[in-house]
């Protein structure tokens, strides 16, 4: 046994390092496709041997229900689109609303000492048991769950933007003015720049969040929309629809993740390109 | 010291008249009257000339880069006041002074031209001539090929390069330039330097030069000007008479590590006073 | 103002406060917003302490409490062992870190109807939805603390002659600590939230269920007071573990 057969032996680090070399991206990404792969086939063949088909259902019938329940019913595609209309507007309400608020309290020292612990408090509150109340207020229409989406959207960015708005290197700053920049041109050209890395993971967790709150009140109201048919099919031991129209939303939940995500990339360019040069 | 007396004063530190007016500058954080207040400048008063290349030189905390942010319009004075061509200083005057800081102040999220760019706009200087003017400053520091870059695909070096091009592409008068090397290694120090000093011969600059490197001083500066440890005060001023563009070779002759050793000799107790003093743990800015 | 500036900013919330009280009691009196969707507040406090003197109350209380309890501690013996197994190697944790945070991007109340088709109506289905919740916060942050931890820090364990164990009682595990310590924080507050919402939506008994039955009902005194104790509960909790975790960090 050679000296450096023994020492990787002994040293899991170096283990590491050595395991390291083969993964690269295109092998992981495989690896991570078979893996998916595997546990559908696992989870076909434990469900049509569990013999439990009211509760379990195989993904070849999730994949059946999809085409047969789902998209072809004219009633839960309106429920779905019903849902993707309020998701967006509670999104962009939290957006702009959240932006706004979020500059006027970072924009000065006395603001953010003051209102921004308001907000943190708020931001504390377990807002779903305010649920209830979203729907005394607003009825249970599509009104109550932009609420409530919007309610829970609305705060990771206003203290993403706020937190964004600190810690600019005062250098920068002073650099500007050197220049004879003006105020309007420090928020634009400096403040806003630095902003945008923590607004983005903001949005991120906002488009989470308000995803979250609709659902939740989707959820709550049981007699239209999507929890309707949650409710129906998991009443009825329908097991396969319901994974189906659950499969869905999480579609519509990854897609609307990467949309956030696109954008980030595109707004944040100045970023991604540094690496290639760092590595 | 009296090597410093005894040289040949350069016939244009003499004649020129004075671009830079210091007078009585003092600075002090703090209430008066509070145990906490410190005093970063003490009454200090200095004239720069035209075309001079004139260093601070001295211990870490003793106010040089307070000076030169006073002489620039960014930071108030307590005490005293700051002229440069005959007009107080209130406030950053981008037509007359431009800086370079001590690191890259590149905006990371502006391509190299596109931080050349905003500078020229916040100037006031029109849009046709912002390209032709942006090439013209990246060839004089060679990095004409990294326009379209962003400053975080750049070395350290080539940033400060680009930071320093920008500096000088404002076209003022005067530029202050606070540590602009500091961040570099010995060697493209070296390298810079001797840049500047050629880009100094072409355009005949004032620059003020904040360092606490002796060699880099006594390479680039018409007169050094040599600061106590807090609260500063301009302790002497040294000349060293050598023209622009500096060579290579000027570190190699014995004037050039006289007026080092001389330098060295009289700051050595101000920096070991402001290495123990414990005030000086949070440098002024 | 110079010589205070802890002051103003104290000024401005209490006025926040007193702004909000006055603003409810303008709307109490001149009935401007209708009193189910705003009772006055003296009804809410009148409701608090009738209510505080129920044995629905506490009964209620007791079942939330051990419902996240529960899922809190599933989620840490699930999400700490996963979070730590993940970093044992950099394949495993290029492989599987960005499925699992993948997975958290996806709001799991989606599949709530799932967990009460498979656990029931009852507390075990907000057992497991706690769980659920709390656990991708805790294996995200242990995975992201023990893949952070310096590699200088191993070598010097190495050269020290450290074994397996040692190391990882002695490095990597104090190293990656307080991130793993956010992310048991973070679940906590998560779960608690989580199992709140699982019980006002759809379940038989808790606070959560309390809430949503004086909904139905249109007692909206009664269900301010509810809300306001989980509030109360919370805020308090929050203030708990926020000097606890503090305490933790030694600063």
């Amino acid at each position: 046994m050679s000296l450096s057969e023994t020492a990787s032996r002994k040293i899991p680090a170096l283990r590491h390092r050595r395991r390291e070399q083969f993964s690269t991206p295109a092998r992981i990404a495989w690896t991570r496709r078979a893996l998916v792969l595997a546990l559908l086939i696992v989870w076909e063949i434990w469900a049509r041997l569990s013999g439990n088909l009211e509760l379990i259902a195989p993904p070849s019938a999730i994949a059946r229900a999809l085409f047969t329940d789902i998209l072809s019913d004219g009633q839960i595609r309106a429920a779905i689109l019903l849902t993707l209309f309020e998701v967006t507007c509670a999104y962009g309400l939290a957006i702009a609303i959240g932006l706004a608020m979020g500059l006027a309290i970072g924009a000065t020292e006395l603001a953010r000492r003051s209102l921004f612990p308001i907000i943190l408090l708020l931001y504390a509150i377990p807002q779903v048991v305010l649920l209830p109340l979203f729907m005394l207020g607003f009825g249970i229409g599509p009104a109550a769950k932009i609420a409530f989406g919007f309610s829970h959207g609305v705060f990771p960015i206003i203290v993403n933007v706020v937190a964004g708005m600190r810690d600019v290197n005062p250098l920068y700053l002073r650099a500007a003015q050197s220049m004879g920049a003006r105020r309007a041109d420090i928020i634009r050209d400096v403040i806003f720049p630095h902003m945008v890395t923590s607004f983005f993971a903001g949005l991120r967790l906002a488009m989470t969040m308000t995803l979250l709150g609709v659902i939740l009140a989707e959820l709550y109201v049981s007699t239209s929309g999507v929890g309707y048919f949650t409710r129906l099919f998991a009443e009825s031991f329908n097991p396969a629809p319901l994974y189906a129209l659950i499969g869905i939303l999480a579609i519509i939940a990854i897609l609307l993740n990467e949309i956030v995500r696109a954008a980030e990339r595109r707004f944040t360019r100045w970023k991604h390109r540094s690496s290639w040069m760092r590595e | 010291m009296n090597l410093a007396h005894t040289s040949r004063r350069s016939a244009r530190a003499y004649e020129a008249p004075v671009a830079i007016a210091v007078r009585n500058i003092s600075q002090r954080y703090g209430d008066a009257d509070s145990p906490q207040s410190v005093v970063a400048l003490d009454n200090v008063s200095l004239d720069v000339r035209r075309g001079e290349f004139l260093c601070l030189l001295g211990p870490s905390g003793c106010g040089k880069s307070t000076l030169l942010n006073i002489i620039g319009g960014l930071v108030q004075a307590s005490e005293g006041e700051v002229s440069v061509g005959g007009a107080v200083v209130r406030r950053p005057s981008p037509e007359k002074i431009a800086f370079v800081f001590q690191e890259s102040t590149l905006f990371p999220w502006y391509s190299v031209a596109e931080n050349f760019s905003i500078a020229f706009k916040y100037r006031g200087i029109g849009r046709s001539e912002w390209r032709d003017r942006t090439m013209v400053a990246l060839k004089s520091v060679g990095m004409t090929d990294f326009a379209d870059h962003y400053p975080d695909q750049l070395s350290i070096g080539m940033r400060q390069r680009v930071n320093l091009a920008r500096g000088i592409a404002a076209g003022t008068e005067i530029l202050l330039m606070d540590e602009p090397f500091a961040a570099l290694d010995e060697q493209s120090r070296m390298v810079l330097g001797e840049d500047l000093s050629i880009l100094l011969a072409q355009t005949g600059k004032t620059i003020v030069f904040v360092t606490h490197s002796l060699a880099e001083a006594v390479f680039l500066s018409d007169r050094i000007a040599l600061m106590s440890a807090r609260p500063g005060r301009v302790k002497s001023i040294i000349d060293v008479d050598e023209p622009h563009p500096r060579l290579p070779g000027f570190m190699l002759e014995q004037r050039f590590s006289d007026l080092r050793n001389a330098c060295y000799a009289s700051l050595h107790d101000e920096i070991r006073q402001a290495m123990t003093a414990t005030g000086c743990a949070g440098s002024a800015r | 103002m110079k010589q205070r500036p802890h002051l103003t900013p104290r000024l401005i919330q209490f006025a926040f406060l007193a702004l909000t009280i006055a603003a409810w009691f303008v709307i109490d009196t001149t009935g401007a917003i209708s009193p189910l969707f705003l009772p006055p507040m003296e009804s809410v406090w009148r409701a608090f302490l009738a209510l505080v003197q129920t044995a629905i109350f506490w009964s209620a209380v007791r079942v939330t409490l051990t419902t996240i309890l529960q899922a809190y501690i599933i989620a840490i013996l699930l999400g700490i062992p996963a979070g730590y197994l993940v970093t044992r190697s950099r394949f495993l944790t290029a492989l599987l870190e960005p499925i699992v945070s993948g997975l958290f991007a996806i709001p799991i109340t989606l599949f709530f109807p799932l967990f009460i088709l498979l656990f029931g109506i009852g507390t075990g289905s907000k057992i497991a939805y706690g769980a659920a919740y709390g656990f991708f916060p805790i294996a995200l942050n242990t995975i992201a603390g023990f893949s952070n931890v310096n590699p200088r820090f191993l070598d010097a364990a190495q050269s020290m002659g450290l074994s397996r164990l040692g190391t990882l009682r002695h490095v990597l595990f104090p190293a990656a600590f307080p991130v793993i310590l956010t992310g048991l924080r973070i679940a906590f507050f998560i779960s608690f939230a989580s199992v709140l919402g699982g019980e006002t939506i759809s379940s038989v008994s808790g606070v959560g269920r309390n809430i949503a039955l004086a909904a139905e009902l249109m007692e909206p005194a009664r269900m301010f007071a509810w809300m306001a104790a989980v509030i109360a509960t919370a805020l308090a909790l929050n203030a708990l573990v926020s000097r606890l975790e503090s305490r933790m960090r030694g600063s």
